[in-house]
């Protein structure tokens, strides 16, 4: 175990080096000024530029300038949004919790529908139940996510008056910002207005984890359905079968553990793509989340902003994959000993 | 079917024609088939068949709903938007750019996926082992994520984010060629044609690819629909193609303001895009079940 | 036990126009509860949808109308201000004022026990009085003040109006006291005083800030007299005031006002229809059929002083060229525009300045006419056309409501006489900062005026100190058209003014430095639960009285 945790941690090095090296050489990749795009400041006076040819050591070879860049990556200086003129880590800071939670919400609804979905359609395969919801994981896993949410909003928010369309909460609760993950911060405050404003936010939810869990729901279900099948496709469950257990026995005690196992990871790998398309839901629905941010920052050629949002999410998106790796070997120790660097 | 025939005539078949036997089974991969056949024909005709040409503004027809409304006008079948450009005429050269550049993305990335996909796998040790970090590196990255950080670098705009999605989408497919590639050579039968002193190139013609080209079919699928809905997604998010292009996910953007106004106006573009990845995803899905039941039998 | 102050203050009262045009906006009173220090429930609050963060807010910084809307009413107030109605001068922080015979002195009595915000981040000791008048009014032209140069010196309105040209001192008679010395009388300065522009700001807190040293905070961090006090601004998100509760009018402004800020127009109506919003700005034309067709949304509507235009950046060829510009204004369809742009709820320019206003002289407009463009351009030395940008604010405002889809409709024009354009669009703020640096060939952009001074269509807008101030979107500077511009100012004579302000709108429509296209209705949709949201016929609007629930 110790060695396969040094391996992913190499791995991991690894992966984040090349990760800050493709961002680091952004700098040189986007049009505009280089010290600009290092900096976030404009119209600098000679004595600034000076100043921050210094700091960014621009007259220094490159591998100096990229040292130099990793430092002030690990203290937090991660320069400054050409739009708004604050620091891009206090925007990171403030908006990537918005887009983990609405994420996660959104994995956990993918998770509770799709893997017993899944059991389902396996449990029944190539029966009406299976036809009925493997139609409907295809209908699913077609439909653009932005015209899913706009249908939504149309029929929902428009028609029916059921649900908000935007942001995370009504904005006359005033809800001081602690750890900024919404729900969290509210139930620090007072039980009455604590209690409205955390309906309330509820309530924002709802549409939007709808519409992320859409694709994430579809391909667990797929998944789980493809898994299980193979499963019970196995000796071992010939036997059981031969010995007289009824099909609940069957798959809830034998299949499921084992079935199980690959779907973890590739609840891991779902973070990416949630992550992705949140940025979409993000924009539709107001979600103030990094998404959004990111999008504006594009539209705006804030390239500061742009560099600072793709590494935190891309780094966001290696951290859960690794998590879900470790998890999974964590019950699978089969898995270990896979071979350095395979996939 | 003669039970008592004395010769299987079904194991005689070629497996292509026993696979389109297992595909036409599936009456819905079957209908996918068709509207995918549509869909490409529209693609490659649209601006002949177009009733009007995009740009085509008729200032005394604004907004008008299709025709099958009370105040519809059969001049215009679905009617107008609010610069009075015919709609259907609109979604037909859409097909073009949505579906059209998407199959031409997914064509380019599926060639090179096998070129590459193919060197990696037959390349073993140190190089191989670099490269296969690399690809676990891109493939943490969403492929809408990488084509924004594409875009990013590129500036927005339709051929940018053709690059940007044969790019993004082209380390899955390299992984999943490299996959395929492994797995056959190794076979036995590869073994025993290696043995026989079959070149490389031998190997890889006649061996390899005979036996992967099916399943590249599939990988093509998945890439088209991806690509589809990454063009779209990009230009409804205004990082893809520019207004007046009539690319579906940018039309759709375009027309959001009159959503209350003109619903048709937002609601077909996204029908149609709702269609094409749906039509696509049949075709692959049904094409891999034939090929599971082709394994079977 | 709750106890219940019910008030009435004014009922009903009608606005009607006289000089200005039309406002009808009902302004009703409503029952005021006693001041909470904690919202227990949503009803004590109005959200205000707008359509753009503040790029400030100091309003004497800036003149983007969308910022000057969320703050300058509700944080601050003027000296004078100018009736809506009537448009005469009215008292606010300065209760009367005086003029020398020659014009040249203008004193100012101010009101007593008037207090500025107590916030989180400063508590003041005093009341206004005569050296807060004096900080803020010479921190725009006299440089020895400690906070001149913060913001580089720019205050953009008073700069192009030449005020800093105007006054040589202002001399502290008392401690409620002021008297304004200037170089020459001028007839447009009690009007440039009575803007939204002209706002009061603490001097106390503004030494406090520089004894910490952090003067920059003192425009994103506002202390003003107004009806709410800033309490946080999340940029792209919100801005949230709370309710001052020792303003000098009166105390029936509600607890919390929060302007969500939503630029798309299409999510500010629909937040309207599922009452996300209490009041939205600038709800656009094709939408107003929806909302008018619900009961519980009514629309306001108000007769601008405002005028779109397409201008040119006359100092980068083929623009310098008086016949291309004149040959791009024939190839345009301005009927088409007013219909599919404005939907109808427009009026079609015959000048640059809107029916309205007294100087107005309808001029004879180019029209369509493709052959007569095409012939021009011939003229000019273009006959097979050229590439041009074409520039398209990306917010939606009173004198452009879809700057976009004018720009495909000209863009369509313009290809019929050969010329290919390219649509260019930038995020508001950015999109304003690369326009005054002049990086534009054409631009679709437009001016609301903030008093009712026809100079205010001429000078901010066109005049050479504009194009320093980066203002003048035209890049436009005419020694003969300034002539005009000062001629106009330096008379009180009435007849004369017109006479100089109809020479200049002549030359307008002659040189072309811009085409006026259309003047907008202003339009702002509201629950109909809201009172008292003001639109008024120029400058931002004021939320000091609104009031939400029918009573």
């Amino acid at each position: 175990m110790l060695d396969y945790l040094l391996r992913r941690l190499s791995l991991l090095l690894f992966m984040l080096f090349a990760l800050t090296a493709f961002t680091f050489s952004l700098n040189y990749l986007f049009p505009g000024d280089l010290l600009t795009n290092f900096s976030g400041q404009v119209n600098t006076s000679f004595s600034q530029s000076q100043l921050l040819e210094e700091k960014y050591r621009i007259e220094d070879n490159i591998l100096v300038q990229y040292s130099a860049f990793i430092g002030r990556l690990i203290e937090g200086d991660w320069g400054v949004s050409l739009s708004s003129g604050q620091t891009v880590s206090s925007h990171v800071a403030l908006l990537l919790p918005a887009t983990l939670e609405l994420c996660f919400y959104a994995l956990v609804v993918a998770i509770l529908l799709g893997i017993p979905a899944g059991i389902i359609t396996s449990a029944y395969h190539k029966k009406w139940p299976d036809k009925v919801i493997s139609t409907l994981t295809l209908l699913g896993f077609s439909i653009p996510v932005f015209w899913l949410a706009l249908l939504l909003i149309m029929v929902f928010c428009l028609g029916f008056g059921w649900f908000p369309m935007s942001g995370r909460i009504g904005l006359l609760y005033e809800i001081p910002a602690v750890t900024n993950f919404i729900l969290l911060d509210i139930w620090l405050l007072d039980f009455p207005y604590g209690g409205q404003a955390f309906l309330d936010a509820l309530h924002h939810l709802a549409l939007p984890t709808i519409v992320l869990a859409m694709y994430p729901t579809t391909v667990l279900t797929r998944f789980t359905r493809d898994s299980m099948l193979n499963v019970l496709e196995q000796n071992y469950i010939k036997t059981a079968r031969a010995k007289g257990l009824n099909r609940r026995q069957i798959i809830l005690d034998h299949a499921l553990r084992n079935a199980l196992l690959p779907v973890i990871k590739q609840i891991g790998l779902q973070f990416s793509t949630l992550i992705t398309l949140a940025m979409v839901t993000e924009v539709i629905f107001s979600w103030p989340g990094i998404g959004r941010w990111l999008i504006d920052s594009i539209y705006q050629r804030d390239y500061p902003a742009i560099q600072g949002g793709l590494l935190a999410v891309s780094m966001f998106v290696i951290f859960a994959n690794m998590l879900a790796d470790l998890t999974h070997s964590l019950l699978d120790p089969v898995s270990r000993n896979q071979s350095h660097g395979k996939v | 079917m003669a039970k008592f025939s004395l010769y299987s005539e079904e194991s005689n078949r070629s497996p292509l024609s026993r696979l389109w036997r297992n595909f036409k089974a599936n009456h819905l991969a079957l209908v996918g088939l068709w509207m995918f056949i549509g869909l490409t024909l529209l693609a490659m005709t649209a601006p002949l068949l177009a009733p009007y040409g995009i740009d085509q503004q008729h200032s005394d027809a604004l907004l008008i709903p299709p025709s099958w409304h009370d105040d519809g006008d059969v001049h215009f079948i679905l009617g107008t938007d609010d610069l009075g450009r015919d709609v259907l005429s609109r979604l037909m050269n859409g097909a073009t750019y949505t579906f059209g550049l998407s199959i031409v993305a997914a064509l380019v990335t599926t060639v090179l996926g096998v070129v590459l996909g193919t060197l990696a796998g037959i390349n073993r040790g140190f190089k191989s082992s670099i490269l296969n970090h690399l690809l676990d590196i891109t493939l943490a990255i969403p492929s809408l994520l990488l084509a924004i950080i594409i875009i990013a670098i590129l500036g927005p705009g339709l051929l940018n984010t053709v690059w940007a999605i044969i790019l993004a989408l082209l380390p899955q497919h390299i992984h999943s060629i490299r996959n395929l590639v492994v797995d056959e050579l190794n076979k036995d039968y590869i073994g025993a044609y290696r043995l026989d002193g079959a070149s490389r190139t031998h190997i890889l013609f006649r061996g390899v690819f005979p036996n992967i080209y099916e399943h590249v079919v599939v990988i093509f699928t998945l890439a088209l629909s991806t690509a589809i809905l990454d063009i779209a997604a990009l230009g409804f998010l205004k990082l893809g193609a520019q207004p007046p292009t009539t690319e579906w996910g940018a039309m759709l953007a375009e027309n959001l303001g009159l959503i209350y106004l003109a619903p048709w106006t937002v609601g077909l573009p996204g029908a149609l895009l709702f269609l094409s990845v749906l039509a696509t995803n049949l075709v692959g899905d049904g094409l891999r079940k034939a090929l599971q039941a082709r394994k079977a039998t | 036990m709750v106890t219940r102050m019910t008030r009435r203050l004014n009922i009903s009262q009608r606005y009607k126009a006289i000089t200005i045009g039309a406002v009808a906006t009902l302004i009703l009173s409503a029952c005021g509860e006693v001041p909470q220090t904690k919202p227990t429930s949503k009803t004590q609050g109005i959200v205000y949808c707008a359509e753009a963060n503040p790029v400030s807010f100091n309003p004497q910084v800036t003149t983007t109308g969308s910022t000057i809307d969320i703050i300058a009413n509700q944080l601050y107030n003027s000296l004078i201000s100018i009736d809506p109605v009537t448009a005469e001068f009215k008292p606010e922080l300065a209760t009367s004022w005086q003029i020398s015979d020659d014009g040249k002195k203008i004193t100012f009595k101010l009101r007593k026990d008037v207090a500025f915000h107590t916030t989180d981040y400063f508590t003041p000791s005093r009341t206004m009085n005569a050296d807060d008048v004096i900080f803020s009014f010479s921190r725009l032209f006299d440089v020895y003040n400690p906070y001149h140069f913060v913001h580089d010196a720019n205050y953009p309105y008073f700069q192009s109006v030449g005020m800093d040209q105007l006054i040589r001192k202002i001399i502290k008679v008392d401690e409620y006291t002021v008297r304004f010395e200037l170089f020459s009388a001028e007839s447009s300065l009690l009007s440039n005083i009575a803007t939204d522009f002209a706002v009061i700001l603490s001097e106390e807190y503004a030494m406090f800030r520089a004894s910490q040293d952090k003067k920059h905070l003192f425009d994103t961090l506002p202390i003003g007299t107004g009806p709410y006090k800033y309490k946080h601004f999340l940029r792209d998100n919100l801005v949230r005031f709370h309710k001052h509760h020792a303003y000098w009018k009166h105390n029936h402004a509600v607890d919390q006002l929060v302007y969500d800020i939503t630029t798309n127009n299409t999510t500010r109506i629909a937040k309207m229809l599922t009452k996300e919003c209490d009041i939205t700005s600038h709800p656009s034309a094709t939408q107003l059929e929806a909302l008018s067709q619900r009961k519980d949304i009514v629309v306001d509507k108000a007769v601008n002083l405002n005028v779109g235009y397409w201008a040119f950046n006359t100092e980068k060829p083929p623009f310098d060229n008086a016949l291309v510009r004149k040959a791009l204004a024939h190839s345009i369809d301005f009927d088409k525009i007013m219909q599919a742009v404005f939907y109808g709820n427009g009026i079609a320019a015959q000048s640059i300045l809107p029916p309205s206003s007294w100087a107005y002289t309808p001029q004879a407009m180019p029209y369509y006419d493709p052959v007569k463009a095409k012939q021009y351009l011939t003229e000019a030395g273009f006959p097979n056309g050229f590439e041009m940008t074409l520039w398209a604010m990306p917010v939606s405002r009173i004198y452009n409501p879809n700057a976009r889809k004018m720009a495909e409709l000209i863009q369509s024009d313009l290809r019929q006489i050969g010329i290919r354009t390219r649509i260019v669009e930038y995020e508001w703020n950015t999109f304003i900062e690369r326009i005054g640096r002049h990086e534009h060939d054409s631009v679709l952009l437009g001016w609301a005026a903030d008093t009712p001074d026809p100079d205010n269509f001429f000078s901010p807008l066109l005049s050479c100190t504009a194009t320093f101030t980066g203002k003048n979107p035209a890049n436009w500077c005419n020694p003969e058209f300034d002539l005009l511009l000062t001629q106009a100012l330096d008379t009180n004579d009435l007849k004369m003014r017109k006479f100089y302000y109809q020479q200049a709108q002549e030359m307008l429509i002659r040189e072309l430095p811009l085409v006026p296209i259309a003047h907008g209705v202003r339009f702002q949709a509201r629950s109909a639960e809201i009172s008292g949201a003001e639109l008024r016929p120029f400058g931002g609007v004021s939320l000091a009285n609104v009031r939400k629930g029918t009573q």
